[in-house]
């Protein structure tokens, strides 16, 4: 008798606790599941029908993926897309390992220059764009008169649609390379410092300490700093947007401001946006589980 | 039985009485210009709140505004809650809102060719003739397509036009030019531009609008009357105006920085001339309230440069009250009294605008400075050609239209296609858009 009591509280205590992680969950799965996952499931529904008012909607089949890819534009912001997303990726990858390895070895004023590092981090990217468009102003930038001092020109760093790109890839790694670098810094921290100590004991330079210690053990870090860089470069609209508006002549227009002036421009085309909006998922999903597989396979290896 | 049917017969006539008097619908005869609200109206709208949707291009019209609004609410006992926009989002964040089920009951717009299905028939407020109290031209582009009722009210008409630094031009020793043409213009402003060692020589709105004020100059012409597309007959002539903006641009006479940088954007180089920076600044009397305000240097409104055709090219701004408003009759009643006489002169003298009212044109209206000024937008509203309001006739077009020649602009100065070549696209451009109509 008492040992069917005790058993029947111990599956009564089981079951509270293995409610109560769910509990905790829940408030924050209802906003996940409201604001992220319903919307998401929305947009991909609205992305078969048509619309010119927003309010009045007709089923269109795939007739808005259609019009994308047939798009004349499109082939441009897919290139524009490519071009960013690629140096950008490799920039910040590179930039941010080699500031994550100075800052490591700062003896002086550490937390001064991890704070000066991060603080583009906490900039709108609204005025992030504004302040980079009047530092490029060809004919009045602060950047042209430093160029202009040294013997140079005057670059047009907004008007030349290949310069355009170098811009905005420029602007883009000042916002978020300082992230990245805090991120590596703590994978750095948390290299067993013996392993470094075994290294140079050996005899091992500083290079091979980096190539063949440290780099290979900062690995899974990188890997998440890959991903989260190929999705803020697949992102990137709101500071390129105030500082070039997409031009010149369309060479930053990347994909999400393509789906922004379908989806919101005269005449509003919700289902065309939407469609857009499908493709870009479709294209960061491959390339995070690409990433992920890979650097999955890598660390097996 | 008689009496049944006499006792029917009356509560029917008080019934529609009662119903005309609630719905503000007036007689025939009343006279909307000096509209007043009756008492059972006043007794209805105590309280209620309406949105007025609004832009301003100068601070004057928002002071101005802000005030008619406290006068109107002295009235009538209703609040109007003021959301005032930036200039650049106004149809994207008033389509967003009208799709979200949040459409404000009143707005200021440019392009109410795109609201035409969700706008109020104000002829149902205040009668068929209605319309006759305002610029015929500019009526054409606030009535419903189907019924050629007036759902929207010319608010004021603009004019596209040169101002000049007048300080630059006696420093170069140019006279204040009375008339001109383009090749006038370009040389005075090189001079005006050396004389006064400006970054710029001319600079115009990043704007077809403003540039299809030039293709009328030299002829040219993209959409009649008819709706049809009538640039293949001035293809020349329009390639022709096309170069000779473009290639001030190019070579850095005009600020290209502004036009090719800014992408899709649209932009104003007024801060460029209110900073001295360029003797000639091709806008319209809409920037006249903000240099009045800001510029520290002399400067004038002067004639168009005339070459085939003289005068500029219309365009104003609208009103428009909306039929999801929970408050239809307030926002007819705001919207009418918005653009009654006295509201409509209030607003042209501190704003410097001109006025849509037939009533207002006739008699003139004072301005308490730069009389002048407008003096010369208005003698450019009158020898503006009939061709220039062809465009009018597609008002859901329109914006797309002078959209796709500014972009076409854009690859001209940057040399990626001729001036020939633009026009061309242009005219395929306008073939396509012109198509949707018959869908």
């Amino acid at each position: 008798m008492l040992i069917k009591k005790a058993s029947r509280r111990g599956s009564s205590v089981s079951w509270s606790r293995r409610l109560v992680p769910y509990l905790f969950v829940a408030p924050n799965f209802a906003i996940f599941l409201t604001f992220i996952i319903w919307p998401a499931i929305r947009g991909f529904w609205i992305s078969f029908f048509d619309s010119t008012d927003g309010v009045h909607f007709k089923y269109v089949g795939n007739a808005n993926f259609k019009e994308i890819l047939h798009d004349p534009t499109i082939s441009q912001v897919a290139r524009n897309t490519i071009t960013y997303v690629f140096f950008y990726v490799l920039l910040a990858i590179t930039i941010s390992i080699a500031l994550a390895l100075v800052v490591n070895e700062q003896k002086f004023a550490k937390g001064f220059f991890r704070a000066i590092l991060f603080m583009p981090v906490m900039l709108s990217p609204v005025v992030v764009g504004l302040i980079w468009s009047d530092i490029v102003d060809r004919k009045h930038g602060p950047l042209n008169a430093a160029i202009k001092m040294l013997g140079g020109g005057a670059p047009g760093w907004l008007v030349d649609t290949n310069l355009g790109m170098v811009t905005v890839v420029f602007v883009g790694l000042w916002v978020h390379v300082g992230f990245y670098s805090i991120i590596l810094l703590a994978g750095l921290q948390g290299i067993d410092r013996s392993v470094l100590e075994a290294a140079s004991i050996d005899g091992a330079s500083r290079m091979q300490t980096i190539r063949q210690i440290i780099l290979p053990l900062l690995k899974p870090t990188t890997l998440v700093i890959i991903i989260l860089a190929t999705i803020h470069g697949f992102q990137s609209f709101d500071f390129i947007y105030t500082l070039t508006g997409g031009g010149p002549l369309g060479a930053t227009t990347l994909i999400v401001q393509y789906i922004y002036e379908r989806a919101f421009g005269v005449p509003i085309r919700y289902g065309l946006g939407s469609a857009a909006g499908v493709i870009l998922f479709l294209v960061i999903f491959a390339f995070t589980a690409l990433n992920f597989i890979v650097g999955r396979r890598r660390n097996a290896v | 039985m008689k009496n049944i049917r006499k006792k029917i017969a009356i509560s029917s006539a008080l019934a529609l009485v009662a119903s005309l008097v609630v719905t503000g619908l007036p007689s025939a005869h009343a006279d909307t210009s000096t509209l007043k609200p009756t008492a059972a109206q006043l007794a209805a709208w105590k309280g209620k709140t309406i949105t007025y949707y609004f832009y301003h291009d100068s601070q004057a019209e928002l002071d101005t505004t802000n005030a008619m609004i406290t006068d109107f609410q002295n009235l009538t006992g209703a609040t109007v809650k003021l959301d005032d926009v930036p200039y650049t989002t106004l149809d994207q964040q008033l389509q967003a809102r009208i799709a979200a089920g949040n459409t404000p009951d009143v707005a200021r717009l440019n392009n109410p060719g795109l609201y035409q299905n969700v706008a109020l028939d104000l002829e149902t407020y205040f009668g068929r003739t209605y319309k006759s109290e305002f610029l015929k031209g500019s009526t054409l582009q606030v009535q419903d397509p189907k019924t050629s009722h007036l759902i929207g009210l010319p608010y004021d008409l603009s004019v596209n036009g040169p101002i000049i630094n007048v300080d630059l031009f006696k420093k170069a020793g140019i006279a204040i030019p009375t008339s001109w043409n383009w090749a006038t213009l370009i040389a005075d402003a090189k001079k005006a531009q050396a004389a006064g060692g400006t970054d710029y020589a001319f600079a115009m709105d990043k704007s077809g609008h403003r540039f299809s004020t030039v293709m009328s100059q030299f002829g040219a012409f993209m959409v009649d009357k008819n709706q049809k597309n009538v640039l293949p007959t001035s293809q020349h002539r329009a390639a022709k105006a096309l170069k000779l903006i473009t290639d001030l641009y190019a070579a850095d006479l005009a600020p290209r920085d502004l036009w090719v940088g800014t992408g899709t954007k649209y932009s104003s180089p007024v801060n460029v001339f209110i900073a001295g920076a360029v003797p000639v600044f091709f806008s319209g009397n809409f920037n006249l309230a903000t240099i009045n305000a800001s510029a520290k240097f002399n400067f004038a409104v002067v004639p168009n440069p005339k070459e085939l055709n003289g005068g500029g090219w219309p365009g104003g701004k609208f009103l428009m009250a909306f039929k999801a408003s929970k408050n239809a009759d307030l926002a007819a009643y705001f919207t009418n009294w918005l653009a009654q006489p006295a509201q409509m002169e209030r607003m042209d003298k501190a704003a410097f605008w001109l006025p849509t009212r037939n009533d207002l044109v006739a008699k003139g209206i004072t301005y308490s400075s730069r009389q002048t000024d407008m003096n010369t937008y208005l003698a450019d509203a009158a020898a503006t050609p009939a061709a220039a309001y062809g465009i009018q006739s597609v008002p859901t077009l329109a914006g797309n239209i002078y959209n796709n020649i500014r972009d076409l602009m854009t690859l001209v100065m940057t040399k990626k296609i001729t001036a020939d070549q633009a026009i061309a696209q242009q005219i395929t451009y306008i073939d396509t858009q012109l198509a949707t109509l018959k869908k």
